[in-house]
């Protein structure tokens, strides 16, 4: 047990250190990524060496990328499955004898494919992910039988989740095409007129060419990786093929706004969205936007507790409903969406209460001290997630294919030192200014439209 | 669903299949199927998981010409009578279609097994 005294004697340290803005140099050795190239592939890789390692193949092929809808699904879903060495079932039964595990993903930009094993078998990890990306069958009973049935549950799962219906809905409003494809389409999609497993196989070879890849390592050796990397992706094409199923190029995001509704019995949500910041590195990099995402914030980062955030307190009233604000970072563009999702009624209101605490902020009626927090809390999250895995690996890999400069946790942590109070302000007035997204979805009856809100579209 | 067969033996020995190509040649004519219009491969057992599987897994215009050979060789069954030899299969067509994905799926199917070797027994 801690005696009051001890508390109360390292409380005024705790203080003096958060206000000393002590250097990040020490704090960020070992966060740092090497980056390399071993075959052609760009590959960059995080040290010390430890028991246990983790690898991700990074490939720009998300739904921004993909050619027709659907395509960024089907080749998630057919990574791991049988390749022309092996099947399905063996790549399983072999990695549970090694202890390891596989998981694809993908988001907007990027597909992921990541393992993760004891340091030991790196080899056999390396080859299996080498294996995916240049040797998997594409059978076109795998498609009937197993991506196309798992591709229609997910289309259920989506159109059961409002806030993912009206966030996927926010990001067609301000992008249009590009960014704007949603995640996954949607049931009324008629994206199975272009699937087919030759279309998904060409696809393939130009997601998966060198120069189209990544290879982001944790917690393994550096020229360990680099060797095996130089001899197992030996294989892989250095540029995609030209044809009508190559990965989209990459044209330039812009910024539309505009508004959506669309009825649904699965729950309420709307989601106003705001140009935000791109990830770091790139040129739409604003620090601005993830302080105030903070700021406005909504869910609270301690338990029992609205929490300081603007829209914590805003709704602490509400009891069915949840709010969160989040910076959706791209490599071109970002997008700053505040969520509520709950009660039909609660979310009416609330998403009024939404835009006035956002109309404070914009008018710098807010105090000082919140801001000081806004911005430790959007340092942490930064930092956090450059370190945790999940996101660390991709934000890197996405880096790395964009050419941008590979996450560096000192100066992020700089940038967003160094955002001052005028400059959220300055950004929020520049929000309110623009044009808004407004998504909403649910009992349309109920849900406001954005000029009842007091946006402009 | 194969029987075990002396095919791969005689295969084998060039001076053995020089003898029997010609005998099988006339095996195979004087079974019939081909004067019904069928396939060597219309005449599999339909009953079982494997070729089940198998037959979903064919092209869709293969599944159709399937269906299609069997139906016209039913309608000849029930009336007595034989195609014209113009229709009969000639024995450049009948070639394999569906055994070999019943083949790849009996491999899945033993390899299944081997790798889900755990036995409960019941003493």
């Amino acid at each position: 047990m801690l005696s009051r005294s001890a508390i109360s004697r390292n409380a005024p340290r705790a203080f003096q250190s958060a206000a000393s803005h002590r250097g990040m140099a020490s704090a960020a050795s070992g966060l740092q990524y090497d980056v390399s190239e071993a075959a052609g592939v760009k590959l960059a890789n995080r040290e010390p060496a430890g028991v246990t390692g983790t690898i991700a193949l990074v490939a720009k092929a998300g739904s921004r990328y993909q050619p027709f809808p659907g395509f960024s699904d089907a080749l998630e879903l057919f990574a791991f499955q049988s390749t022309l060495k092996r099947s399905a079932l063996r790549i399983t039964r072999e990695v549970e004898l090694l202890g390891g595990e596989f998981s694809s993903t993908h988001s907007r930009e990027n597909i992921v494919l990541k393992t993760k094993f004891l340091a030991n078998d790196l080899p056999y990890f390396v080859e299996l992910l080498a294996e995916v990306a240049s040797q998997t069958k594409y059978p076109g009973y795998e498609l009937d039988e197993l991506v196309s049935k798992l591709l229609k549950l997910r289309q259920v799962a989506l159109a059961n989740n409002p806030e993912a219906v009206a966030v996927d809905a926010a990001h067609s409003l301000a992008f249009h095409q590009g960014l704007g494809e949603s995640i996954t389409p949607s049931a009324h999609v008629p994206y199975e007129k272009n699937l087919s497993t030759e279309a998904v196989a060409e696809f393939a070879k130009s997601a998966y060419a060198k120069s189209n890849i990544a290879l982001v390592g944790s917690g393994v050796s550096s020229s360990e990786l680099s060797k095996w990397v130089g001899d197992f992706f030996k294989g892989l094409p250095t540029a995609g093929t030209s044809g009508q199923y190559q990965p989209k190029s990459n044209a330039a995001s812009k910024y539309y706004g505009g508004e959506q509704r669309i009825s649904t019995k699965a729950g309420n949500a709307v989601v106003i969205a705001f140009p935000g910041s791109g990830a770091f590195g790139a040129s739409a990099y604003k620090p601005a936007a993830s302080v105030l995402a903070a700021l406005l914030g909504g869910e609270p980062s301690i338990k029992w507790t609205p929490g300081f955030s603007l829209l914590g307190q805003a709704t602490q009233g509400f009891s069915h409903i949840r709010a969160t604000t989040k910076n959706y970072a791209y490599s071109d563009a970002g997008l700053l969406t505040i969520s509520l999702s709950g009660k039909a009624e609660q979310v009416a209101s609330a998403g009024k209460s939404a835009v006035d605490v956002l109309k404070k902020a914009a008018a710098g009626e807010i105090s000082a001290e919140d801001i000081k927090k806004a911005s430790a809390l959007a340092k942490f999250r930064a930092l956090e997630s450059a370190q945790t895995l999940e996101t660390g690996l991709e934000a890197t890999g996405s880096a790395l294919i964009n050419g941008s400069k590979p996450y560096q946790i000192g100066e992020v942590a700089q940038s967003v030192d160094s955002v001052t109070e005028a400059q959220v302000k300055d950004f929020a007035k520049s929000l309110l200014s623009g044009k808004a997204s407004v998504a909403s979805v649910g009992d349309l009856s109920q849900l406001p439209y954005a000029s009842d809100l007091g946006l402009t579209v | 669903m194969s029987a075990p067969s002396l095919t791969n033996f005689i295969v084998k020995r060039p001076l053995l299949k020089r003898w029997m190509t010609p005998i099988a040649n006339w095996y195979v004519d004087a079974a019939g199927y081909r004067k019904l219009g069928l396939r060597i491969d219309d005449l599999v057992p339909e009953e079982s998981e494997t070729v089940q599987t198998a037959i979903k897994r064919l092209p869709p215009k293969v599944a159709y010409d399937r269906i299609f050979r069997i139906r016209r060789a039913f309608q000849c069954s029930i009336s007595h009578t034989l195609l014209p030899p113009a229709e009969q299969t000639k024995p450049h067509e009948d070639v394999e279609y569906l055994s070999p994905i019943i083949r790849e799926i009996e491999k899945e199917n033993k390899e299944r097994a081997d790798l889900d070797n755990l036995v409960v027994k019941r003493r």
